[in-house]
């Protein structure tokens, strides 16, 4: 019992106030004087939640170790059957803990900056209320996910911010390809999502009765029992096929989310929504859930280890995956969301290779760098109108502050000390490093993980050069470039001291009790000194190579006859992966759409319409018979007659005699 | 002996129910129609009365109490069928029973 014991239990304040700036501005905005005013009731209702979220993170801070659920019963079955013997609850409720109340930062920090950019950023748009109402919804959802007690509310709160998404994402829904985007990404992640399900499905098949966890289940798929956190206990290091296939389940449902390997193609076309959903939704919260769940079903349940060795393949694979394709796009956002889903795939390597903490440590830095490094690009896009890096260049003399924050973001991303991305992605390396003994396979995407950091030092200073360095714009169609307003300045310094500085704050004992578990914070031995100056060198010479092919307002083209041309096609093609569900998606899909079309109409359908016509015939004759003459009604009497005496002196006795009787 | 003697009677009633039959499919005239019923009908109690004559005991007088129900009964039937043709005439100016298909008009 410590003194943040009420604080704790009123949690679900967090999620409220956004939830308040949802009604207020879903249902009044449009009656405002101007759409800002329902802007502003959004960032001093995010602006709440933030505050509220912070004391909370300080209280769980200062009081190591603390888990508080606050639940409430929705649904109580008891045992009757067999499958229910031990019953069945469902369960809504917070539960406080180190991992949320980090997230609880991250989320409402990044989310109450966003809110405030968009003041400036979304100013001459249409559908500012529909903005202000779905940004704060999202809020709510990320809130209530980061809180949830149970892997079910857990599921809920998905699926919203999984619609927020989707909503935002068709922001520009008159637009046809943002309308495609939206619907790609509620496709996509709907995959994994179902996935997840069959493996909560699994769980309770697993736990319903029986198993280590007896009761589990039955309780409503709690992390903790009262305040006393499973912490593992339940899978262990059982390795049953069934726990093993749910843990997959669960990477599934996290890929999708996360957008890794090999659903990742919807997170590029994402960025057809607005650049602040970009910065919050798929940058820095929403697609961090993926690897939040990891976490949370690490910490709580345990993966087997064949699970986590799935979990390493394609966390590492990812980050080579999706950095290649940032190498030769020019679209700066789409540059900016490659990096999130490699970054991603750090995290997820991290949770793969058993420490959780080091992917969350990741998390947390990477949600401010990254929010940095897409509103810094949003500002770009704000002052000249185009998202082509190969028609801008020169921006550093009129954008400063922009020019700076790219920078600082750049450099954490790229792993340069002493910036934020440095400590937290030289932690995964090295705890992935600690491990490569475990399995032979955990080598080459170790491997992975450190040539991207090359790349990414690469890719993301082509993208800086190429936009504020040169004399001026290549396309002399732009306007001329100006800073942002301060309220999109405000969120960009205070995020790159976050980016700076976020790092370091593992360093801090009392942060430090938020990521409770190996690795955090950093240790620096002699081997994971080595390991930092490998990292930090590919990150100088990826650094290196832009200033060399980009820096200056050079600009690298690739010669035509190239025999790398072919990389570069297959590059921007997105390595045919989307092309390729695409064909499924028209050809397989609708091909088989088509053949049940085919059964439904005349087979099914047929079936029933001949059995209707053949009755509809059969009356009509019948109908023919009743003419409404006597004579004919004395004509069928008679040869009624006449059949019967026929069938009694003839028939009858004829098979009389052919059965032998009588 | 007897049975032959009956063999002959039931053929005078066969022949009786064929005529009255061969009446009802082809008159069209209401009036012929009845005429060709009664003289079914009669063919039916005849049978009665012959199968009484050559019954013994106390069946021989219910056949012909039979006989006597029905020659009642038919007339009744006359009497009913007449209505109907009055009807019809009044309402079609007509008593060809070819015409009258509908129950009502």
């Amino acid at each position: 019992m410590g003194a943040f014991d009420t604080l704790f239990q009123w949690a679900f304040l967090v999620p409220l106030f956004p939830l308040v700036g949802f009604v207020i501005v879903g249902f009044f905005g449009d009656r405002m004087k101007k759409a800002e005013y329902g802007g502003w009731v959004a960032v001093v209702l995010s602006g709440l939640a933030m505050f509220v979220g912070i004391l909370i993170a300080i209280g769980e801070a200062l009081s190591p170790g603390t888990y508080t659920d606050a639940s409430y019963t929705w649904l109580n079955l008891p045992g009757t059957q067999s499958v229910f013997s031990n019953g069945f609850s469902l369960v809504m409720g917070t539960l406080v803990d180190p991992i949320s109340a980090l997230m609880l930062v991250v989320v409402n920090v990044v989310g109450f900056l966003v809110m405030l950019y968009s003041i400036a950023y979304m100013h001459h748009d249409q559908g500012l209320p529909r903005y202000y109402a779905e940004l704060s919804l999202f809020l709510v959802a990320m809130n209530g996910l980061v809180l949830s007690d149970n892997l079910l509310e857990f599921f809920l709160f998905w699926e919203l911010v999984g619609v927020c998404s989707y909503f935002l994402i068709g922001f520009y829904y008159e637009k046809p390809s943002a309308a495609s985007a939206a619907k790609e990404a509620f496709l996509v992640t709907r995959v994994g999502d179902v996935l997840f399900l069959l493996g909560i499905f699994l769980y309770f098949a697993t736990y319903a009765t029986s198993g280590g966890g007896a009761g589990w289940a039955a309780s409503g798929f709690k992390f903790t029992n009262g305040n006393t956190p499973f912490l593992g206990s339940l899978v262990g290091s059982a390795s049953s096929p069934t726990l093993t296939i749910a843990g997959l389940m669960m990477l599934a449902g996290a890929a999708g989310k996360s957008a890794q390997f090999p659903l990742d193609v919807w997170l590029p076309d994402a960025m057809e929504g607005p650049t602040t959903v970009s910065a919050l939704i798929h940058a820095a919260t929403m697609v961090a859930a993926g690897v939040y769940l990891l976490v949370v079903v690490s910490l709580f349940l345990g993966f087997t280890a064949d699970d986590r060795l799935a979990i390493v393949a394609v966390g590492g694979f990812t980050t080579i995956w999706a950095a290649s394709m940032a190498l030769v796009n020019t679209d700066i956002k789409r540059v900016v969301a490659y990096s999130t889903i490699s970054q991603l795939g750090y995290m997820v390597l991290a949770v793969g290779a058993g420490f959780a903490m080091v992917g969350l440590y990741h998390l947390f830095t990477h949600a401010f760098f990254k929010a940095l490094l897409f509103l810094a690009a949003g500002s770009v896009i704000h002052a000249v109108g185009t998202q082509d890096l190969l028609k801008m260049g020169g921006l550093r003399k009129s954008m400063r502050v922009t020019w700076i924050a790219f920078f600082v973001g750049a450099m954490s991303l790229s792993g340069i000390p002493p910036f934020a991305g440095f400590w937290s992605k030289d932690d995964v390396l090295a705890s992935v490093y600690s491990q490569v003994g475990a399995h032979p396979l955990y080598w080459p995407f170790l491997l992975c993980a450190f040539a991207t950091v090359f790349l990414t030092a690469y890719y993301i200073f082509r993208a800086w050069f190429l936009a504020f360095d040169g004399d001026g714009s290549r396309d002399a169609s732009l306007p001329h470039a100006h800073e942002a307003p301060w309220a999109m300045r405000l969120p960009l310094i205070v995020l790159s001291g976050l980016a700076l500085v976020a790092g370091l704050f593992a360093f801090v004992p009392s942060f430090a009790n938020l990521l409770p578990g190996a690795g955090v914070p950093p240790t620096y031995g002699t081997t994971d000194l080595m390991l930092s100056a490998t990292s930090v060198g590919l990150g100088f010479g990826g650094l290196g190579l832009a200033y060399l092919m980009w820096g200056n307002g050079r600009v690298f083209t690739l010669p035509a006859d190239s025999p790398l041309q072919p990389f570069r096609t297959v590059l921007l093609r997105r390595y045919y992966v989307k092309d390729a569900y695409d064909w499924f998606g028209l050809k397989a899909v609708y091909g088989l759409s088509r053949a049940a079309d085919f059964v439904d109409q005349y087979v099914i359908d047929g079936t029933v319409r001949g059995i209707e016509r053949a009755f509809s015939q059969l009356s009509d004759a019948g109908r023919r018979l009743q003419t409404g003459v006597v004579s004919d009604y004395a004509a069928y009497v008679v040869s009624g007659l006449v059949g019967l005496l026929v069938f009694l002196l003839w028939i009858a006795p004829w098979l009389v005699r052919s059965v032998g009787g009588g | 002996m007897s049975g032959l003697v009956l063999a002959q009677f039931l053929g005078l009633s066969a022949a009786l129910l064929g005529i009255g039959l061969f009446g009802i499919l082809t008159r069209r005239n209401f009036i012929l129609l009845l005429i060709a019923i009664e003289v079914a009908i009669n063919a039916a109690v005849l049978n009665f009365v012959y199968f009484a004559g050559f019954a013994s005991g106390p069946g021989g007088v219910s056949g012909q109490a039979a006989a006597v129900v029905v020659v009642g009964l038919a007339a009744t039937e006359v009497a009913v069928g007449l209505a109907i043709v009055l009807a019809l005439n009044r309402q079609r100016g007509s008593i060809n029973v070819a015409e009258a298909s509908t129950l009502r008009q």
